[in-house]
Parts: C-alpha cells; sequence; structure tokens
C-alpha cells in the first residue's frame, strides 16, 4: 500500500512538472473551458430560442440554467479530456525512453498507470472545478438535495474518470500509432456524452454508444445533484451504473496492462517509437 | 548470481494487413553465461550480434523464447518483479530521464518507484549526484542539461536502488574522456563491493581494463569466451615487432632473415624516412627480444624497438570474420 501511494507522488511530481512547465498553463486551465463554454453557449442560444425548443426542453427559457447546462458539461468533460491528453502524452514516454525506465522498476503497472491519470486530473481540472462551483454558487444555480450530494456528484465525477484515464493509458501506452484515439475522443465524446445537448435529444443509437463513455452518465449524476436537487436514492441507478462501469473499465486495465507487458516483451517494442 | 542457459530470443515477424507475418528475427541464440557477483564481465560483439537483447533479457524487458535465465536463483519469467527490486540497467545516450524534472527530482522519482526507504532516499540521492558530478546542476531542469550530463545522470538513474547487478549497456558513449574514465573507477569500485556487473561496449580498452572474464557473441551465438588477454592470445594475431637500426650490415640483416624463416613470421625489409634500415616482423609470437639479441650479437646498433601486440578489437574482428583482422 505504501509503495503504491509512493508511486502516486511520484507521477504527482512529474505531471505537476510536465503540465506546469508554462505561465501559458493557466490559459489552457481555465481561459480555454471558459472559451469552449461560451463557444457552446453562443452556438446553442440561436436554436433553443424558437418556441418549439423550449416546450421540448422547458430549462432553455431560463438562460442562467442553461448556463449551467452547458457549465457542468464542459467541467465533466474538462476531467475526461484531460485524461484523453494525459494517455496521449504518456505514449511520448517510449520516444523519451523513460517507458523503458519506469518498466524496468518494480513498481505495479495498475498503480503507474492510475496515479499517472488521477495526477493528471488533479493537475488540470482543479482550477476550473474550483472556479465552476464558485460561479455556480454564487449564480444560485446550485440546487442541492443537501450538502452530501457535493461529495457524491464529485465522487461520481472523479472515480470514474481515474478509472477512464487508468484505462488510455494502459491503452495508448502500448500503441504507437495513438494519434487517432485523440481525435476520436474529442468532438465525438462532446457529442455522444450529452455536453452540449441533452440526452433526450440525441438519437437512440448515439445515447447507446454514449453509454459506453462513463462521462455520459458521470455528467447525468452531476447535473442531477447540483442543478436539479436530486438525492442519493433518485440517482441510485445512475450510480450503480457508473460503478459497474468503472469496475469494468479497472479489470480491463487490468487485463490490456497484463497482455500489453506480455506483448511488448515478446515482440520488443517498448523501444520501438 | 546471474545464469542462462541456452537462451534463445526470436523477435516475430511484422504483421501486415493482408499479408501473411514475415519472417523472425533471431537476436539471441543459445547463449550459456554468468555473471558472477563482484566481478565486471564484458559482452561483446559487432553491431546486431545480439548484446542488447540480451542485457534487455536479463533485464525483464524482454522475455526469452526459449531457455532459462535465473537471478540469484529466481527465474527472469516468473519472478520479474522479486529480480527488478536487485537489478537495474544503463544504457549509453541521453534517454531514460525526464526532461521538465530536475536533476534531483529525476532521481526521487525513481527512488519512489524502486520503493527506496524514505529515510535513505535523500542522501542517496545526494552520494549520487556527487558521484557523477552533477552536484552544482542538482536543482536545474534535465532539459537545460548537456548531453554528457544528461548521460551521467542516466547513470546516477541506475543505481538508486543500490542494484545487486547493474547491466552497462555502453554506459561511456558520448561521455567526454575524464567523465568516461571516472565512470570506469566507479564501475570498478562497484564490483569491489560486490555487485555483479555486465558491460557492453565499443571501446575495447574499457573492456581490457575492468572485465575479468569476457564472452563474445556473433549472430546471437557465443564464439568465445575467456579473460581478455586469453581471447587475444587465442587467436594468433601477429605480434608486430618494427626495428630502426642505425647502419645497413649485412651480417645483421641475415641474423634477423634467419630468425624470422625459423619462426614462421612475416619480414619486411625497408628504410625510413632517414634513410636508416628498418625491420618489421609479424609472428603469433612476440618476438622482440629473440630480434633484438639476434641484432646485437651480429653487431648491429638498435635505434628503435617498437612492439605492438594484437588488441582484444583485433580479436573481436578476427572472431567475427573480418578479413582485414585476421591478416
Amino acid at each position: 500500500m505504501m509503495a503504491t501511494l509512493r508511486v502516486f507522488a511520484a507521477e504527482s511530481l512529474k505531471q505537476h512538472r510536465r503540465i506546469f512547465g508554462s505561465k501559458l498553463v493557466l490559459f489552457s486551465m481555465l481561459l480555454w473551458p471558459l472559451l469552449t463554454l461560451a463557444t457552446a453557449y453562443y452556438t446553442v442560444l440561436p436554436v433553443v430560442e424558437s418556441p418549439e425548443a423550449v416546450r421540448r426542453w422547458p430549462l432553455v427559457a431560463e438562460p442562467g440554467r442553461l448556463l449551467a447546462f452547458l457549465a457542468a458539461g464542459a467541467l465533466a468533460y474538462t476531467f475526461f479530456f484531460s485524461l484523453v491528453q494525459s494517455a496521449w502524452h504518456f505514449s511520448f514516454e517510449r520516444v523519451s525512453g523513460t517507458l523503458e525506465a519506469m518498466f524496468l522498476t518494480p513498481a505495479s503497472r495498475m498503480a503507474l498507470v492510475l496515479a499517472n491519470g488521477s495526477a493528471a486530473l488533479v493537475q488540470n481540472a482543479w482550477l476550473f472545478g474550483c472556479f465552476a462551483v464558485a460561479a455556480a454558487s454564487a449564480s444560485g444555480t446550485l440546487h442541492l438535495a443537501h450538502p452530501g450530494m457535493l461529495v457524491i456528484a464529485a465522487l461520481a465525477l472523479l472515480v470514474p474518470a481515474v478509472a477512464w484515464g487508468a484505462f488510455l493509458n494502459s491503452l495508448l501506452m502500448f500503441s504507437r500509432d495513438s494519434a487517432f484515439l485523440y481525435t476520436l475522443l474529442d468532438d465525438p465524446l462532446w457529442f455522444v456524452a450529452g455536453v452540449r445537448l441533452p440526452l433526450f435529444a440525441l438519437p437512440v443509437w448515439v445515447k447507446a454508444i454514449g453509454l459506453a463513455f462513463p462521462l455520459t452518465t458521470s455528467l447525468v449524476v452531476l447535473r442531477g445533484a447540483l442543478l436539479d436537487g436530486r438525492d442519493a436514492g433518485d440517482l441510485a441507478g445512475h450510480l450503480a451504473f457508473l460503478a459497474a462501469l468503472s469496475a469494468a473499465l479497472l479489470c480491463l486495465t487490468a487485463l490490456l496492462l497484463r497482455v500489453g507487458e506480455r506483448h511488448a516483451q515478446r515482440t520488443g517494442s517498448l523501444q520501438l517509437f | 548470481m546471474i545464469v542462462t542457459h541456452e537462451l534463445r530470443k526470436e523477435f516475430p515477424g511484422q504483421q501486415k494487413l493482408f499479408r501473411p507475418r514475415g519472417p523472425g528475427t533471431l537476436a539471441v541464440d543459445g547463449l550459456s553465461l554468468s555473471i558472477p557477483p563482484g566481478a565486471v564481465t564484458g559482452l561483446l560483439g559487432l553491431n546486431g550480434a545480439g548484446k542488447t537483447t540480451a542485457i534487455k533479457v536479463l533485464a525483464t524487458l524482454l522475455r526469452p523464447t526459449s531457455g532459462s535465465v535465473t537471478v540469484d536463483g529466481l527465474d527472469v519469467v516468473g519472478n520479474a518483479r522479486a529480480i527488478r527490486r536487485r537489478i537495474n540497467l544503463i544504457a549509453g545516450g541521453e534517454r531514460m530521464v525526464y526532461a521538465r524534472l530536475t536533476g534531483r527530482e529525476n532521481l526521487w522519482y525513481f527512488g519512489q518507484l524502486y520503493d527506496v526507504p524514505r529515510a535513505a532516499l535523500r542522501t542517496r540521492i545526494d552520494e549520487l549526484l556527487d558521484l557523477v558530478g552533477l552536484v552544482a546542476a542538482a536543482d536545474t531542469v534535465v532539459e537545460r542539461y548537456s548531453r554528457g550530463m544528461r548521460q551521467r545522470l542516466s547513470i546516477a538513474r541506475g543505481l538508486i536502488n543500490k542494484p545487486a547487478y547493474l547491466l552497462l549497456d555502453e554506459p561511456t558513449l558520448g561521455l567526454d574522456a575524464p567523465i568516461a574514465r571516472d565512470l570506469r573507477a566507479v564501475v570498478a569500485n562497484l564490483a569491489r563491493d560486490g555487485v555483479g556487473v555486465l558491460l557492453t561496449s565499443h571501446y575495447l580498452a574499457e573492456v581490457e581494463q575492468l572485465c575479468g572474464h569476457v564472452y563474445v557473441i556473433d549472430h546471437g551465438r557465443l564464439v568465445a569466451e575467456g579473460s581478455p588477454t586469453a581471447l587475444t592470445a587465442g587467436t594468433r594475431l601477429p605480434h608486430t615487432v618494427e626495428l630502426t637500426l642505425s647502419e645497413t650490415a649485412p651480417a645483421v640483416s641475415a641474423a634477423v632473415e634467419t630468425l624470422a624463416a625459423r619462426a614462421g613470421a612475416d619480414l619486411t625489409a625497408d628504410a625510413d624516412a632517414e634513410g636508416r634500415p628498418r625491420f618489421v616482423l609479424r609472428s603469433p609470437d612476440d618476438l622482440a627480444g629473440e630480434v633484438a639479441t639476434a641484432v646485437v650479437r651480429a653487431g648491429g646498433a638498435i635505434l628503435r624497438l617498437e612492439v605492438t601486440p594484437p588488441t582484444l578489437e583485433d580479436a573481436i574482428l578476427a572472431m567475427a570474420g573480418d578479413p582485414v583482422a585476421a591478416r
């Protein structure tokens, strides 16, 4: 257990130095999510102003609530996409030779990918997370059944995000040609997870795909807990699904790490780039 | 002790879309060797001989196709994690460290991954920074380091877990001569302290200086083993004796020719730039003593006598089938 915590500490330092290597990081940590949120808001606004839209989606009648809906989406997306970026960077470790150096150590591979993902998450998302919660409180759009729902919302975001990050790390660590995943998990993730639009507005097949991504259900819980005043009982089904999905992702990560390392030992691909 | 028995490593061929898998590459073929603690063992061969592959199998980064590798009795496949605590690998070049971390942070990072006892880690880092001459640059980010500094940090990284066995793959590649010399001293000290070291290097003088026992491989196969002296002697490569005399004397020339004929040596007779007679004898045996005696007995005066024994490099090239070296 102590050895695992030490891996987390080591990865935290590494991610901190990687992410905070330049002052421009503040741009990507706060301004970029805010710009993305503004883009989403002003893209959706002309459409939702129609009477038909208000009938189908009453929330749009209140611009403050619409903004909070989109902000929750942007917050959750920032969490999950920061892990896509982190995994992409993890795959660069092959080029720098540090992947081999990591695999020379006795450190648990699972601890390494979990630590890498969670350290990147905390480093990337804390500023926008704090900003979003503060803004929601100040604007009065935060509607909690009870304060404990803040913890549940945070866990519903953090745990699946870390599992998602570990899964991506395990996937990209053993693949040299991973750039396509970065593209695949950018805009399509926005779309299928209901970041900009409510899930009911999406076609069934998109909803089905979206269920495979933990971001989709995390967002349902986040919006339900923070904006709609729903309590744990109301969200129990979603929380159970999220827990099962996170567990499945972690199992898949363990399997991929095992198979991937064995494949690398067989082919020598850890040093290929 | 690290022991490999009939180690074989074949890389599978590349799988192409809609085409059968290409042919595999046999990198190590039936290699058996022992690396004892407290000694530096050399692993030599030309490029592509299979040295790096063999080292990576010992380091658990590659899995043997067949044969066995044990480290202190532990199998590298079944006990990889336990073995990783006992070994470390230092490869030449400037890779294997993080550019955005400082030198000290790099060592701390890997110390954490090796679970080096917390109380000892700080002292260990200071010792290693001192050892590789990076104390002044300890808190500078590695991206500002020179190539040699990065390589020295990589060496410190390889020692962070106080390995019982150290695998060195071209560790002095790209290092300045004084730093390379210091590293050789470090390696010799480690061996004296009981660390088992396996060294591959293109600088064969380095191998001759450090290694008590050397394995020579070619195309993945073991072709020779022994001490550097024994390997050199075993190839029967010629010693070259170059003799410059003060003046030409028929009796002296005859004495040298007789000696060369009796010893079966190649003899070349010419004159140096100043017109003085010069003899060059090439023989598997060192004829310096005999030829000097013969010249003096015949009344000649020797101005210059130079003996060039065959080097380990000549021996390796000859074993690898290089015709120039064999001549």
